[in-house]
């Protein structure tokens, strides 16, 4: 029985260690762990038998009357259960004590299998507390109803009433016992001689009284003579014992004995002669004999059992419902056990999967998509774990995708940016002016060169709109674009510009360009405009030097014969004529063909002047030599000359650069009419590497139309000029490769401004 | 369940407080026979008298073991005899009757409880062995024990309650040493 027990709990124990169980060939130290464990385990349950077989030794004493055999069986089916019980309360306490622990270390899943086990436990307590407690009343009820009065009053009825019956046989016998004693002592028919009247008075009586024997011992108990019934007469009447009739006779002088015969109970009344003498004292014993028939007899006995019966079983009422409270105890302390037990098994078979789950969706949630929950079950929470799955493998490959997508995505961006990159290179570096607005007229970009032409800077004109920005005919010559641009079919437009910026007049060529998306929609215009100042004058330059050579050649051809014709007319005639207005006339033809000449020969130096032929030489003194010049003979114009910078040295030609300051210095003075101020600064910018020469003056200062034409020849606002000054000076600047332009000064008057490459 | 357990501990532990005990052992002889009277005391608790009234038959058995004692070896056991007194009421006629196994003349009828108790606590003059089976001036020794052997419940319940007899008992051994 031990053996078997052990196997069973071996088995429980195998079953709850196969989950973590390696196959191994040989004894590891897992192994050895837990062959130990098993030895404690047998070695705690051969204890615990022992201390139970103990235990029920101690409680239960079998009655001698059950068998040895049943009395084993009871010990088997008792341990048994009591291992079992106790097998559960440990599974039970175990895991309630590993639920407090999960709790404590706030496992995942533990609220759930304590709701659950919770659940369980008050769903399986109340059904079994509430028929526990209804079969414990139920019982009580039951038992104290088959316990109820009437049936031991009725029962205890028939019992008097056969007790009165023996008592009416024995008071009857007694009366007739007292007479017949009487009888016999008077007529003493005890006497030897008068046996035969003894026998013939009894058999009298006997038939008389109707008893159904009668019978006479000496007081030695040797019977002397008897009389019996019909009914007994064939049948075997034995004789009393001496004991039975010297026993001691009770107070009222009659004792009854009763004897079972085939044909009833035969009671029979022993009484003594004389009647109430002791007997010791006695002189015989007379005993009177009723036959009861069987049925009556049987009846008795059976009132009797029955009652008897009743008052035993009055007697275990206790037992009875102490025992029905036991078994009724342990059987629902085994369900509320069991329940327990399986409310844990079934909240570890629901919180098991749920907290795999959790563990999967932490692990997604950390970014591990190679997540797959193996499957617990076929019920829902299994094709949860399934629908997981399936959705930690679409996230997968859907994050997959995006990842490729993105690093597509990535480097097409890089290409943009490079594309943005060289596109604003390109911009920044284009020599052309380029400038977008976007579909509602505000600027959205502007390069460098636009910058750089314009003078502006972009962030202060960026996002605004051309309406702001633009005034006067300006702004008409836009809208004008504008509206050219949307109402004709035509995408492009191209214009000239002529600006003054800074004073500064500029020529532009601009073309703007409408952009149109694929489905033809209006994004905006692309601004791009060139600078065509520099080539204009240089064309310019090329046309009035072509016109002078021409002139020149032209000119002073018809010259020479008419000098000489005018002379020979002097010579020939001014004797003779003696006219004065001849010879005036004469001389102003000669003086005029010599200021023609004179015109000419300066229009023929233009058209031949000498290219420049630089060499490295101070700037300052030059200038300062210039001024000398000019100090001495107008005293009421003040020169200054302001170097703020150490200038370096330049690749110039001398002798063209001071004829250059003579002529611009000239101008100036010529500008101011009486008292004034002339100012030449020099600076060198080591950034842009130029040096700069401004001549300031506070004369008359020139309009907006002169400052465009100031360097074209034959543009003079002096009456005597003929307006070559400064286009010489211009075309002096270019040789070096020098920039000149003029701008107002403030407050009044007009500057020149010149910058020469170091 | 350990509240069960400790119940029925403390049940059982009552049931085991009453002391029933041999007494008035003597050791006699006949000319013939060696003769042993025997009493046990405390064996009639109230829940036994109430089940004997309730015309449960009660057994007494009597174990009686004779002893020849031996230095340096077991004791060599010449006799072991068990008798047995059973009572038995009447309701009916409200008289109690004594079967005793060691008496021939059949069972006693009284109505007197007391009497039938004292009835079922006595083994008088009970023959153990014949005189002559005894060695003159040898050790011997007599054993004798007391338990309550039988009560026959309605319904055989006894074999559905055999753990709640709690009127049990049973005497420790007691010796009784002499030299013939």
């Amino acid at each position: 029985m031990v053996h078997c027990r052990l196997r069973l709990l071996k088995e429980t124990v195998k079953m709850t260690n196969n989950r973590y169980k390696k196959p191994v060939s040989f004894i590891s130290e897992e192994e050895m762990k837990r062959r130990k464990r098993e030895v404690i385990i047998s070695v705690v349950i051969v204890a615990v038998v022992a201390l139970l077989t103990f235990a029920e030794n101690r409680i239960i004493h079998f009655g001698a009357g059950i068998p040895v055999s049943n009395t084993i069986l009871m010990f088997i089916l008792i341990n048994i259960n009591l291992l079992l019980l106790i097998l559960l309360i440990f599974l039970v306490f175990r895991n309630l004590v590993k639920l407090l622990f999960d709790r404590k270390r706030k496992v995942m899943g533990t609220k759930l299998r304590t709701r659950l086990v919770v659940a369980f436990i008050a769903l399986s307590l109340l059904p079994t507390i509430v028929l526990f407690f209804f079969s414990i009343n139920f019982i009580t009820t039951s038992i104290e109803f088959w316990f109820n009065v009437p049936v031991e009053q009725a029962l205890e009825n028939s019992l008097n009433v056969g007790r009165s019956l023996y008592w009416h046989s024995e008071e009857s016998s007694r009366f007739f016992m007292e007479k017949i004693s009487y009888q016999i002592t008077t007529k003493g028919l005890l006497d030897t001689k008068n046996l035969k009247s003894l026998s013939r008075y009894i058999q009298v009586v006997q038939r008389e009284f109707n008893f159904n024997a009668i019978e006479i011992y000496t007081n030695n108990a040797d019977r002397i003579t008897f009389a019996l019934a019909s009914e007994l007469e064939d049948k075997p009447f034995g004789v009393l014992s001496a004991d039975n009739l010297q026993k001691e006779i009770p107070q009222k002088g009659v004792r009854t004995v009763s004897e079972i015969i085939p044909s009833g109970e035969l009671i029979r009344t022993i009484g003594t002669i004389p009647f109430g003498s002791k007997p010791a004292n006695s002189e015989a014993f007379i005993v009177l004999a009723r036959l009861m028939p069987p049925d009556l007899a049987n009846s008795m006995s059976s009132i009797s059992r029955g009652f008897e019966e009743y008052q035993q079983i009055k007697l275990l009422k206790t037992p009875i419902q102490v025992t029905y409270y036991i078994t009724l105890s342990i059987v629902a302390l085994l369900v509320i056990f069991c329940s327990v037990w399986f409310g844990f098994y079934m909240a570890k078979t629901i919180t098991i999967p749920i907290r795999v789950l959790a563990e999967g969706i932490r692990r997604v949630k950390e970014g591990d998509l190679s997540v797959n929950v193996p499957m617990v079950a076929d019920d829902e929470i299994g094709s949860l774990v399934d629908s997981f799955n399936k959705m930690t493998k679409d996230l997968r490959i859907g994050r997959d995708q995006l990842e490729l997508s993105a690093r597509l995505l990535q480097e097409q961006n890089i290409e943009i940016e490079n594309r943005r990159q060289y596109m604003e290179i390109v911009l920044k570096n284009v020599s052309a002016g380029v400038i977008t607005l976007d579909s509602g007229g505000f600027i959205s970009t502007m390069n460098k060169s636009a910058e750089k032409m314009l003078n502006l800077k972009s962030e202060d004109i960026l996002h605004k709109s051309y309406k702001k920005l633009l005034d006067g005919p300006l702004l008409e010559l836009a809208e004008e674009v504008m509206d050219n641009l949307r109402i004709s079919r035509n995408d492009a437009v191209e214009l000239p510009l002529k600006l003054t910026i800074d004073g500064r007049p500029m020529s532009f060529i601009m073309h703007v360009n409408a952009l149109k998306d694929d489905a033809d929609r209006h994004m905006g215009i692309v601004m791009v405009f060139d600078d065509l100042t520099e080539l204009e004058k240089a064309q310019r330059m090329a046309a009035w030097r072509e016109v002078a050579r021409r002139i020149a050649h032209e000119v002073k051809n018809p010259l020479t014969p008419i000098s000489l014709s005018a002379q020979r007319l002097k010579r020939k005639y001014s004797d003779r004529l003696k006219e004065s207005v001849f010879d005036e006339c004469t001389q102003t033809i000669a003086d005029h063909v010599d200021l023609i000449r004179n015109l000419v020969d300066e229009f023929s130096s233009f058209a031949r002047f000498p290219t420049a032929n630089p060499k490295p030489c101070d700037l300052p003194p030059i200038i300062e030599e210039t001024l000398a010049l000019y100090k001495e003979g107008h005293h009421r114009i003040n020169f200054e000359f302001n170097i703020t910078d150490e200038i370096p040295s330049l690749n110039l030609d001398r002798q063209q650069i001071k004829q250059a300051m003579i002529n611009l210095v000239d101008n100036a003075i010529a500008s101011i009419r009486n008292v004034g101020r002339i100012v030449i600064t020099l600076t060198h910018d080591p950034i842009l590497k130029i040096v700069r020469i401004e001549i300031a003056d506070d004369g008359a200062g020139i309009s907006d139309e002169g400052k465009t034409r100031l360097f074209e020849p034959y543009f003079s606002t002096k009456k005597a000029g003929m307006g070559l000054g400064l286009t010489i000076v211009s075309t002096i600047v270019s040789d070096h490769n020098g920039r000149i332009s003029v701008q107002d000064n403030k407050p009044k008057g007009a500057k020149f401004v010149i910058e020469l490459p170091v | 369940m350990a509240l069960l357990f400790g119940l029925i501990f403390f049940v059982q532990s009552l049931a085991f407080a009453q002391n029933a005990m041999l007494t008035n052992i003597i050791v006699t002889n006949t000319r013939d026979d060696l003769l042993v009277y025997l009493k046990v005391e405390g064996a009639f608790i109230e829940k036994m008298k109430k089940a004997i009234l309730s015309g449960v038959p009660t057994t007494f058995s009597f174990y009686i073991r004779f002893y020849q004692a031996r230095n340096f070896w077991f004791d060599n056991e010449v006799e072991d005899i068990k008798v047995t007194n059973t009572i038995k009421y009447d309701n009916l006629k409200e008289e109690f009757i004594v079967n005793r196994s060691w008496e021939k003349s059949g069972p006693q009828v009284t109505r007197s409880f007391d009497e039938a108790q004292n009835l079922m606590k006595e083994v008088d003059s009970l023959k153990v062995v014949p005189l002559k089976q005894l060695e003159k001036g040898g050790h011997y020794q007599i054993r004798a024990k007391a338990k309550l052997s039988k009560v026959t419940l309605p319904f055989y319940l006894h074999y559905v309650f055999f753990f709640v007899s709690l009127w049990d008992f049973e005497t420790d051994w007691y010796t009784v040493d002499f030299v013939y």
